[in-house]
């Protein structure tokens, strides 16, 4: 994660707060999934998009989740992040249980330890990079100036600052994904969280945003990434293969690309 | 046409029909309605315009009309001979005093023959005297409404014989001539009363009854079709009368002058200003409801077709072009545009039911019921299809593809904004919102709100402005409760003592000359007892030798004001400069024009006015005390209730449009701000799932759509409401002015003090709906939808 005050790219560090309320195990992984099961309702019959998984990510490991269209990556990446709720199974970020937890503490977990990154960015386009990198901070009760100052310096890190000031309809592809990981890293997330980060790039974007998740890896951050592509998995510590619902196995990697 | 074909039209459009129909269909509904409001009110404008003529060709109106003394029969049987005249009916008439509930002098007309294709007024109730019948008769409405008379009415006529008539300056006593019960069996409707035309119609049997007590003879005639028929009549009827006048010269001359009126030849000039203004006023109406009607209507369904664009955005990659997309939408809405031209024809059609307006309802020809068949088709045709067109043109529209706008964002707002994420970003979803991301641009939405919000506090005001002016006599210069005409002295001595009286002023009235030679009417007003209110739209009244007062309407046409001065020429040669001091409004007691003329000093009056001026003596009753007093006065002196002039009358009627307009005006923004706010987490879906992804509780949700709707609704407020009051200050002014009424506007500040925060409190009211469906509603699925 990102600190401010040295202006480098470094290890996270739990909210103690928040952990100390919900009790967490002395040294728990960063992310423990356990039977999670989702099920949409669709016209036809019900889609079953998870049908029991069960994963682990330890602290400061960088993941890769691959497999084909409509395995279930990015259903199992929002349930993570609390964006929906699974119909079965626990989640548990920094030792909290997440599937117990109100809307309004599930909002306060997520912006304590989840960062998240969109394949199609999501930034607002009524704000510029600079608000949208700091509106993160301001929902997490910042003052305006840290919040501005924050954003300001996670947007010089990721080399952005001269775009500051410009909305993000005025940046390519590469620049807003760096955005957008800038605003997923103002709150100095315990896991960082990126479904398919690299899909809406060309390939100088791709490589931008590979270059600066490795980065980040290397200085402690738990990142679990979504990704179609080997390359980018090849980045990653770890890469778990999932189908219809299901993870199938995983890999270790070289670790070359890191 | 693309590849689509129809068969992808007719499926697209199932589609939409399918997701959208409640919206199209409640769209329909508010259209049509308002689209037949303003048509209705189109019907009604015409049904106004055209009374007069349309009264005027009812009644076959003659074409001249002299009065000829019953000491003169020659010169009545010479007129059927002179030129130009085609055909003529001659009747008898007498003056008589009636007794009712207040003492009237009135004259009677009745032919010898019947002639019903001269004089043929529309009968609005009862029916014409039977031609046997010599004790019943038909009363002008005028005469029926004064008197407190309807059809069944028995009353007495007491006639004048004619050296009675010729003493009507110096007093003649009882009527000397014969007593007569008559019974009302009609009311009847004519463009205009008075002057040789009889107030009282009686038939050819109450002609011979009294054909030894006649005062005069009325003869009507119809000219010939010739260009110069009325100019070879009038001078004939001059030489004749003159030739007659030598012979045998008239004991009532000076009341019978012989000239000719030419009824249909001019409009009476204030039938005209009443038509315009209440024309006008429609029109007005009709201008605003019908653009504010249409705005709001594109406005909603450009909202509708801008959820739905990623729907054309697939259409589109299935190879369907604009014009099926935009064919697909109509086709879909067009049930919808049926069931709007259905309820914009219905509005139309019971729009027959609404009269003239003002002082026009007195000439329709048919009242009741009067339905316009070309208008309910057109119209509700053309609703239709108005409606329709405008579901093409906002489908293409919102269907089009569009660059992303690049632009720069503003600076962040002030400090106090970036304090708070949910005022920060719903404070730019309100105010920067673009049209190439979702639907409307928020500029659009807040000129059209504020728009909407100047139109009904525009209308408030104006309204408030009239009904004050209708209901504060004082304020149209009738601040006394009856008014006595040619007030004697004893009879003041005797008021002025009267514990029933609380005020009274005795007036005088006369025609100055100002010092270019213009004649102005002028009033001085000496007070007696207590005080009368009169109305000041400046300054005060005068009281020193040198001070006058104008009225609204005069210190326009003269282009003066307060302390400005007026130049009149003096009664014994020379002029006197009088210093502007106030601008009073009066009404004439003359021809009841309201703000015209001066008032001045009593001691002025004489010095300014030749001959003797006209007395009256206005009083103001005592509280509860008005209608006795009046009661008893009636019996012996011609006093008359306090008169609203008719073009009081007129702006009075037109009390109702403002406040129909102020309604429909905040129904339809009522409705377009209610879409707005009510779409506004659809259309924001993508950036509320957002701030969640950040981390924003339930409650940061809330508020962020809370601060959107408050965005959204206070600068239109902001903006409105002075903007309304302006314009209605202006409107007001001017037609105060036009009417000689005093142009301050009435504020309705207690309406607006809770309007305003209603208008706010409703706006958050309305974002808690959004607010719950962002919450039931997951991150992970608004994120997929946008």
């Amino acid at each position: 994660m990102y600190d401010a005050t040295t202006r480098e790219v470094v290890a996270p560090v739990p909210d103690e707060s928040v952990a100390a309320a919900a009790t967490p195990d002395p040294a728990p992984p960063e992310l423990v999934v356990r039977g999670l099961r989702k099920t949409y309702e669709a016209e036809t019959a019900p889609v079953r998009a998870l049908r029991g998984v069960d994963l682990t990510v330890g602290r400061g490991e960088f993941v890769a989740l691959m497999g084909p269209s409509g395995s279930g990556k990015s259903t199992l990446l929002h349930l993570l992040a609390g964006l929906d709720r699974a119909d079965e199974g626990s989640v548990s970020i920094a030792g909290i249980r997440t599937e117990e937890l109100s809307a309004t503490r599930l909002a306060r977990l997520r912006r304590r330890h989840v960062g998240l990154v969109f394949q199609f960015f999501h930034l607002i386009d009524h704000m510029s990079a600079l608000e949208n990198v700091a509106l993160a901070a301001l929902v997490a009760g910042a003052k305006p100036a840290e919040a501005t100052e924050r954003a300001r310096d996670l947007l010089d890190t990721l080399g952005l600052l001269e775009k500051a000031g410009e909305s993000p309809a005025n940046l390519s592809g590469g620049q807003r994904q760096r955005v957008a990981i800038a605003r997923a890293l103002a709150n100095r997330p315990t896991l960082l969280l990126a479904d398919e980060p690299t899909g809406a790039l060309d390939s100088d974007g791709a490589a931008e945003v590979h270059d600066l998740f490795t980065r980040m890896h290397r200085v402690g951050q738990t990142i679990l990434m979504v990704t179609h592509s080997a390359d980018v998995a090849a980045g990653a510590q770890r890469i778990v293969r999932m189908r219809d619902g299901v993870l199938l196995g995983e890999i270790a990697t070289t670790g070359e690309q890191r | 046409m693309g590849g689509g074909g129809f068969g992808a039209v007719r499926a697209v459009a199932r589609a939409e029909l399918r997701t959208g129909w409640r919206a199209l269909l409640l769209m329909a509904l508010v259209f049509g309605l308002v689209g037949g409001i303003a048509t209705g009110a189109i019907a009604l404008a015409e049904r106004t315009a055209t009374a007069y003529p349309r009264l005027v060709e009812a009644v076959a109106l003659d074409d001249a009309r002299v009065l000829v003394a019953a000491d003169q029969p020659q010169l009545a049987a010479a007129v059927p001979s002179l030129p130009g005249v085609a055909e003529v009916r001659t009747d008898q008439a007498w003056i008589a005093q009636i007794d009712g509930p207040a003492l009237r002098f009135v004259s009677i007309g009745a032919p010898t023959t019947q002639h019903d294709d001269l004089v043929r007024p529309v009968v609005v109730a009862g029916r014409m005297p039977a031609r046997e019948a010599p004790d019943e008769v038909l009363l002008s409405e005028s005469i029926a409404a004064d008197s407190g008379l309807g059809v069944g009415s028995r009353i007495t006529l007491r006639m004048l014989t004619l050296q009675q008539v010729s003493m009507f300056d110096v007093g003649f006593g009882p009527p000397a001539g014969p007593t007569t019960q008559v019974t009302v069996v009609g009311i009847g409707r004519m463009p205009t009363w008075g002057g040789a035309l009889a107030a009282v119609q009686a038939g050819p049997a109450f002609a011979a009854k009294f054909l030894p007590d006649i005062v005069g003879y009325a003869i009507y005639a119809r000219f010939a079709p010739e260009p110069d028929a009325a100019q070879r009549f009038g001078a004939a009827f001059a030489r004749t009368a003159a030739v007659v006048d030598q012979i045998s010269p008239s004991v009532v001359a000076q009341y019978v002058p012989h000239s000719v009126e030419l009824p249909g030849a001019a409009v009476d000039p204030a039938v005209r200003a009443a038509e315009q203004v209440l024309v006008g006023g429609l029109v007005v109406f009709v201008i605003v409801l019908g653009l504010g009607g249409l705005q709001v209507l594109g406005q909603s369904l450009l909202r509708h077709h801008s959820a739905r664009r990623a729907t054309q955005r697939v259409e589109s990659a299935l190879g369907m072009d604009v014009v099926e997309r935009t064919a697909a939408r109509v086709l879909a809405a067009a049930g919808a545009g049926v069931v709007a031209g259905i309820v914009g024809g219905a509005v139309i059609l019971a729009a027959g039911w609404l009269e003239p307006l003002g002082s026009q309802a007195r000439f329709e020809p048919a009242p009741g019921f009067r339905p316009q068949w070309e208008l309910v088709i057109i119209g509700g045709l053309g609703i239709g299809v108005v409606f329709l067109m405008t579901v093409a043109v906002t489908a293409a529209v919102a269907g089009r593809a569009q660059q992303p706008t690049v632009t720069r964002p503003r600076p962040g707002g002030t400090r106090l904004l970036r304090r708070w994420p949910a005022a920060l970003l719903g404070t730019r979803l309100a105010l920067h919102g673009r049209v190439g991301r979702r639907g409307l641009p928020a500029g659009t939405t807040a000129v059209a709100a504020s728009l909407a919000i100047a139109g009904v506090v525009a209308a408030v005001a104006l309204g408030a402005s009239l009904e004050r002016l209708v209901d504060t006599p004082a304020r149209y210069g009738q601040g006394a409760d009856m008014t006595i005409v040619d007030a004697r002295e004893a009879d003041v001595g005797r008021l002025v003592a009267d514990p029933r009286v609380a005020a009274l002023d005795v007036g005088a009235s006369g025609t100055a000359t100002l010092a270019d030679g213009t004649p102005i009417e002028t009033t001085s007003r000496e007070v007696r007892k207590g005080s009368l209110p009169v109305a000041l739209a400046g300054g005060r009244l005068p009281v020193g030798h040198d001070e006058v007062a104008v009225g609204p309407r005069a210190a326009s046409t003269l282009g003066v004001n307060v302390g400005d001065t007026l130049d009149i020429r003096r009664v014994h040669g020379g002029t006197s400069t009088l210093r502007i001091v106030g601008v009073a409004v009066l009404t004439s007691q003359n021809n009841g024009a309201v703000g015209d003329g001066l008032l001045v000093a009593p001691t002025v009056m004489r010095e300014l006015v030749p001959g003797q001026p006209l007395f009256d003596a206005a009083v103001v009753a005592a509280p509860g005390a008005a209608d006795a007093l009046y009661a008893e006065l009636a019996q012996n002196l011609e006093v008359f209730p306090r008169q609203v002039p008719d073009a009081v009358r007129n702006l009075g009627d037109l009390v109702t449009l403002p406040e129909i307009l102020a309604l429909v005006l905040a129904v339809v923004a009522g409705a377009g701000m209610v879409h707005a706010l009510l779409t506004a987490g659809r259309r924001h879906a993508r950036e509320v799932a957002v701030l969640s992804v950040l981390g924003a509780t339930p409650g940061q949700v809330r508020s962020t759509l809370a601060v959107m709707a408050a965005a959204t609704v206070v600068p239109a407020l902001v903006v409105g409401v002075p903007l309304g009051l302006g314009a209605a200050r202006v409107l007001w002014w001017q037609l105060a002015t036009a009417t000689g009424v005093a142009g301050d506007l009435a504020v309705p500040w207690r309406l607006l003090l809770v309007v305003v925060p209603a208008v706010l409190a409703g706006a958050l009211l309305l974002s808690l709906a959004p607010a719950k469906r962002a919450a039931r509603t997951p991150p992970a699925v608004a994120l997929a939808g946008g």
